[in-house]
């Protein structure tokens, strides 16, 4: 949405958008390196996911509002948990930017997404069983949108705007919108299994060693 | 696999819809200043003029770059013109009349009002001479007949003798001109103002002056055999005379309109115009959505005609029309707003923008008219993909194989929106911004009513002016303003458009801007202006 309107908040000294992209990076290392209940390898399909994200959105950046990102801070956030989903964005949002640039924006972009993230962990796409579902990624390709499109779209209130301005900001929005929705739908249903082969890599082999050593210890 | 094919074929179908580009010979970049005007290409060179409204160390100069190259040869600059130079640069080969001989001369008029000849050799000024200035100076398209050249000034028109810059002739009507180009008729001269009158000046000075409407008569007007034709901008858009009567209306901030053969060619804000003149008059033959509102250019290539047309809008580029309709998109890497006109040569075309980026190519002209181009082939290939898309989800819907619907219908749906949205985005975005009320102050001066007028609140203290040229956009207006005030402006420009970091180097936390009392959803360079429009700056 911020894009589609090309207006944009207060201007961040460089010193100032310095100091808060450290400060987010050191988050995101910290939320990667704390203990989480969650059993799943997580490290280096999180990686790889932060390296495609940041990647695809840059060199999708001339396409208004199409990018994997949303899809996959969804997928992140059910898989892996709100924790590594909040680095995740921290982490996609910093490398793309670094391109893309950086400024107020940049701070609501990585609660955008890392709000997608975390209610992702709660909604979940993957079954009880860890099984993705494409249903419930092509609904979450719908929920994602206003989530992240209001947030972002704080980036430019201030004390002299009303709430019908707002509310006419993001109407005007609307249509961009629809392009986001519209994209994240395109990679859910055509990577969203292959996303997933990605988040399960280190997983299969793991679960191969487990049964082969519960094979070999009943032998 | 297939799913990186599909991301690649998917984003070559994208990309003639959000950008075609084509390789340059070679491009100048100016740090500061805008290409407004046609550059000229004559020989082995290109001469362009930056303009600009000027307020620190830099100022509006002409230069000459070598056609094959790009170095430059030479550069003039103008230590007192300050305001945005409009006048197209003139050359006229050496020549002798009754008032002397001259050699091959550049002509600059400045809008300081002065007049520079320029040896086009190396840049030297052969003569100069001084018209009327009303805060602004010349801006219209200048002309040529004989010995003596015809210069519409800002209050009327003046001519000089080509060979040492004598003036031979020079009129006030009485009104004011901006970009108000002369023709040169049988009869004589004609040229309009800002307020809507005609004038027509005999070689011996006399005036006649025809008042056609209310609005601004800001180009050269054509004359066709049916009487002149002028498109005249109105308050509400514009409307377009030929020989005093109204033939149609149109858009806002007319483009500059050109004759050729049994046609005029115009455009708006609004759309490209193709205006038929058969036996019994002229009138409107075909219109295409597109936004044009400065220079436009006639390019002739075996006998086909080609009319380009740069596209004010933040992805630039040049429309090329046919005698009825867009044939195509040209592109650069460097588009942006732009309204000059492109210079042709030889086999070359030479392109300028509101970035200040020359841009100096074979490509174009390199390829028939009548052979579709590459942005052509891979448009074609776009609608015919998302036919096919369309299709191959009905056919798998019929299957009811709802996985491979799914993935394809996805596929058809974001092409098809990435087609639709942005213009439709920026269309909503207009209409909900033109509501709202003048919020007048009753402070101001009478005279300010019915015209824009802009306000600057920095550090707590109010600076406002009015009455001032009618612009088009915040960005023009504040540009304008803080030129009069004596206000800095800072002004980045960033891929969300351009950006206002600060006035009198106050940041602040941003500052944001109204028109007339409402809050504007789009960025300032897309804010668009009526007649009396207010605009206040404050901080955030």
């Amino acid at each position: 949405m911020l894009s589609a309107i090309g207006t944009h908040g207060p201007t961040v000294s460089p010193v100032a958008m310095m100091l808060l992209n450290a400060t987010f990076f050191f988050v995101a290392v910290w939320l990667l390196v704390k203990p989480q209940y969650k059993a799943e390898t997580w490290l280096w399909p999180l990686f790889i996911f932060v390296g495609i994200a940041a990647g695809a959105r840059i060199a999708m950046s001339f396409i208004p509002n199409v990018m994997p990102v949303t899809i996959m801070a969804v997928m992140v956030g059910s898989k892996f948990g709100a924790q590594r989903g909040i680095a995740f964005a921290i982490l996609v949002t910093l490398a793309s930017n670094a391109i893309l640039g950086h400024g107020w924006w940049s701070l609501f972009q990585i609660i955008g997404w890392a709000s997608v993230a975390v209610v992702a962990s709660m909604v979940r796409v993957h079954d009880a069983e860890g099984r993705l579902s494409l249903n419930q990624l092509a609904f979450a390709s719908l929920w994602s949108v206003p989530i992240f499109s209001i947030i972002v779209s704080f980036s430019i209130i201030d004390s002299g705007m009303s709430l019908i301005e707002f509310g006419l900001y993001l109407a005007n929005g609307l249509l961009y919108d629809m392009l986001h929705f519209l994209g994240n739908i395109f990679f859910a249903m055509w990577f969203g299994q292959w996303f997933e082969r990605l988040l399960m890599m280190n997983q299969v082999q793991h679960r191969l060693v487990q049964q082969e050593n519960e094979h070999v210890s009943t032998f | 696999m297939m799913r990186i094919a599909t991301v690649i074929v998917l984003t070559l179908l994208i990309i003639p819809f959000v950008q075609a580009s084509s390789e340059s010979s070679w491009t100048q970049e100016f740090e500061s200043g805008y290409i407004s005007t046609k550059p000229l290409i004559v020989e082995d060179s290109v001469y362009v003029r930056i303009s600009g409204f000027w307020t620190g160390e830099e100022r509006p100069f002409v230069a000459a770059f070598e056609l094959e190259t790009g170095n430059e040869i030479w550069r003039y600059a103008s230590q007192t013109s300050l305001q945005h130079d409009m006048t197209p640069l003139l050359y006229i080969e050496k020549g002798v009349g009754t008032c002397g001989e001259w050699d091959d001369l550049l002509l600059v008029g400045w809008a300081d009002g002065k007049i520079t000849a320029h040896s086009p050799v190396n840049g030297s000024i052969i003569w100069q001479n001084q018209t009327e200035v009303d805060v602004i100076g010349i801006s219209g398209k200048m002309g040529f007949e004989a010995d003596r050249l015809i210069v519409p000034t800002r209050t009327g028109l003046s001519t000089f003798c080509l060979a040492d810059g004598t003036e031979l002739l020079d009129i006030d009507t009485g009104n004011i001109g901006w970009r108000n180009g002369v023709t040169i008729t049988e009869e004589g001269y004609v040229f309009g103002d800002e307020s809507g009158y005609l004038h027509e000046v005999d070689r011996n000075g006399i005036v006649s002056s025809t008042f056609l409407g209310e609005g601004k008569i800001r180009h050269a007007p054509l004359d066709t055999r049916h009487g002149l034709f002028v498109h005249l901008q109105t308050s509400g858009g514009s409307t377009m005379y030929l020989n005093g009567s109204i033939i149609g209306n149109a858009g806002h901030s007319p483009a500059i309109p050109i004759f050729y053969g049994d046609r005029i060619y115009a455009a708006t804000s609004d759309e490209w115009i193709s205006i038929l003149c058969d036996e019994q008059g002229c009138a409107i033959d075909s219109t295409e959505s597109f936004q044009s509102n400065g220079e436009l250019a006639l390019h002739i290539v075996d006998s086909e005609v080609e009319l380009w047309a740069p596209s004010n809008t933040p992805s630039g580029g040049w429309g090329v029309f046919n005698q009825t309709s867009l044939i195509r998109m040209e592109t650069t890497m460097f588009d942006t707003y732009g309204t000059a006109a492109p210079g042709f040569g030889n086999d070359v075309v030479a392109l300028g923008n509101d970035a200040g980026i020359l841009f100096v190519t074979h490509q174009f002209t390199t390829e028939s008219p009548t052979k579709t181009s590459d942005t052509d082939v891979i448009g074609t290939i776009h609608y015919v993909s998302i036919l096919v898309l369309f299709v191959l989800t009905c056919f798998s819907f019929a299957h009811q194989d709802w996985r491979q619907m799914a993935r394809l219908g996805s596929t058809f749906l974001l092409v098809l929106a990435l087609v639709v949205v942005p213009e439709l985005s920026l269309k909503l975005a207009e209409k909900t911004s033109s509501e709202g009320e003048a919020e007048w102050n009753d402070s101001w001066p009478e005279e300010w009513k019915g015209t824009q007028i802009i306000l600057f609140e920095i550090d707590g203290e109010e600076h406002v002016i009015g009455g001032l040229e009618s612009q088009d956009t915040v960005y023009e207006l504040t540009l304008v303003a803080c030129e009069a005030l004596d206000i800095t402006a800072e002004i980045e420009q960033q891929y969300l458009g351009a950006y206002l970091v600060s006035f009198n180097g106050s940041v602040g936390d941003g500052w944001e801007f109204t028109i007339n009392g409402k809050w504007i959803p789009v960025g300032m360079t897309e804010a668009q202006l009526d007649e009396a429009s207010i605009v206040e700056w404050r901080p955030v």
